[in-house]
């Protein structure tokens, strides 16, 4: 921290002119790592369609992460440390979208009498989850990010989170390690819940997007009343 | 009006907005708060909080994968 002092103008806001450094163009390195992974992704889909399907999907998840400055830690962590809740606002779109997506799927497997894909992704919920989900909190406010976002941010080259990066594997391995005794004496005590079984197909869209306007309408309010208390 | 820098280069996202956060309440009304920043999370959210604070904000990438915000101190 330093103290300079004022002379000069630039932009709107009056400010000590300062000479920085002239920025290196990352054109050159961007198109060769763009052919590089063209070219990789067409090696994998010639070896396994699925390969390369899943290579192109992951790169331009990576992308748009890094682009929108998407960040599930934010989503969760901004509303109570600053109470804005744009991120919180856009992860609940997403939801919204992908709720609408998985449904369609779902859906049109099995009207076509097909086995619903996925379907073992529905896992029992119970208080392990509660406890889960905020120990995970705790976590990824503490290292910056989380699975998503630290893996995107050790790929912009933020070196902190490589320590992130590190310790987020060993406790994937730890984790599988002990899954087994997990899923047996806890998991397992609770109970799966498949919405569709509950409220029929059409009960299951309305409820779950209910549920996400209904945060929306919160996570927007909350915002609100923290600038009218500012104001 | 005096001009501050905060350095936070290298520092995950959360901290730069704290940190700016006790800093700016230190500073005199139309003092400048400069923070340096290379974690593109907080890239965003210290230039938001800040605007909605009601502050004059402006935010220039410097480097690549750095940014530097100014903050002037309204009020």
């Amino acid at each position: 921290m330093s103290e300079a002092s004022t002379s000069g103008t630039s932009g709107s806001i009056r400010r000590s002119s300062r000479t920085r450094k002239k920025k290196k163009s990352q054109l050159p390195i961007g198109i060769a790592a763009g052919i590089v992974i063209i070219i990789l992704g067409i090696l994998l889909a010639l070896k396994d369609p699925k390969l390369g399907l899943f290579w192109f999907t992951g790169m331009a998840f990576g992308f748009i992460l890094q682009k929108s400055r998407f960040c599930f830690t934010a989503s969760m962590r901004d509303p109570s440390l600053t109470g804005s809740t744009t991120v919180t606002r856009a992860v609940l779109v997403a939801f919204a979208l992908t709720s609408l997506g998985f449904w369609a799927i779902k859906y049109g497997a099995s009207q076509q009498g097909l086995p619903i894909p996925g379907q073992s992704y529905v896992v029992p919920v119970s208080f392990a989850t509660v406890i889960g989900a905020f120990i995970f909190g705790i976590g990824m406010v503490i290292a910056g990010g989380c699975a998503s976002g630290t893996l995107m941010r050790v790929g912009e080259g933020f070196t902190m989170q490589i320590i992130s990066l590190l310790f987020f594997i060993i406790g994937s391995l730890w984790g599988a390690h002990d899954f087994g005794w997990w899923k047996l004496n806890v998991i397992s005590n609770g109970k799966a819940v498949f919405m569709p079984d509950v409220f029929g197909w059409a009960g299951a869209l309305v409820v779950q997007l209910l549920i996400i306007a209904c945060l929306f309408v919160a996570a927007h309010k909350w915002e609100n009343r923290k600038k009218e208390k500012n104001a | 009006m005096a001009e501050y820098e905060l350095d936070c280069l290298g520092e995950a996202c959360p901290i730069p907005l704290v940190k700016a956060e006790k800093k700016l309440a230190e500073l005199e009304i139309g003092d400048l708060l400069i923070v340096l920043i290379d974690h593109s999370c907080a890239m965003k959210n210290v230039p938001e909080w800040a605007r909605k604070e009601g502050h004059n904000v402006e935010i220039e990438e410097v480097d690549d994968g750095e940014w530097e915000c100014v903050i002037e101190k309204v009020k």
